[in-house]
């Protein structure tokens, strides 16, 4: 019996959370291109493209983090998260400034990756079988 | 005193909805970590089993704060 382990799970999760909001992105560009025209296009990508990069950042550190001593596992999870808030302020502040980008599509795109993307999580980390004892 | 401005509020009122965006998955997040490493410290042989687990919970709560961050941003 094939036996996951934590990086097997992580490589899956990014793997599958990448394909889905690349579908995501897909479908909403579409809707944001019938809807609102080239703005809502390009604000159906902007969005996909912010949530691909702040979702996989997690699942990275976490992967990259199983390699260090538990101090710095928590370093580079914790660590990384702060600055991924702070830097996830900043671009929308940044996305703000910019016009011709519609800011419902962006929201849009960014909420349905997010939830999307967890769904991802969920279902993998379910599917996954870690043994009890590493 | 003018009593009809006891209270005078000015500025943005988003940024108190950033502040409560980052209150809540900041105490979320902390509540996941400091029970994962509880248990690792009960059972370390469970860590792997424990961090997978770990970043499920951080996934989720991550997500109520990046949602929560943009709300007030996108709709300001």
């Amino acid at each position: 019996m094939q036996f996951d382990n934590p990086k097997t799970v992580f490589t899956k999760v990014l793997k599958l959370g990448s394909l889905l909001i690349s579908a995501i992105a897909v479908i909403g560009s579409l809707v944001g291109f019938l809807t609102a025209g080239i703005a809502g296009l390009l604000g159906a990508l902007v969005g996909a493209l912010i949530a691909l990069i702040f979702v996989s950042l997690t699942a990275l550190s976490v992967l990259i983090g199983s390699n260090l001593s538990l101090g710095g596992f928590y370093g580079v999870v914790l660590g990384g998260w702060l600055l991924k808030v702070v830097i996830f302020i900043g671009t929308i502040a940044i996305i703000k400034q910019i016009s011709g980008l519609n800011r419902v599509a962006i929201f849009v795109t960014l909420v349905a990756s997010v939830l999307g993307s967890l769904a991802v999580d969920a279902f993998v980390v379910t599917k996954s079988k870690i043994p009890v004892v590493s | 005193m003018d009593v009809n401005n006891i209270a005078a509020l000015t500025g943005n009122l988003a940024v108190i909805g950033y502040g409560l965006a980052a209150v809540g998955p900041g105490i979320g997040v902390g509540l996941v970590v400091s029970k994962t490493i509880e248990s690792i410290a009960r059972q370390p042989e469970l860590a792997a089993r424990l961090q997978v687990t770990m970043w499920l919970g951080i996934a989720f709560t991550e997500a109520l704060a990046l949602i929560g961050l943009a709300t007030p941003f996108i709709f300001a």
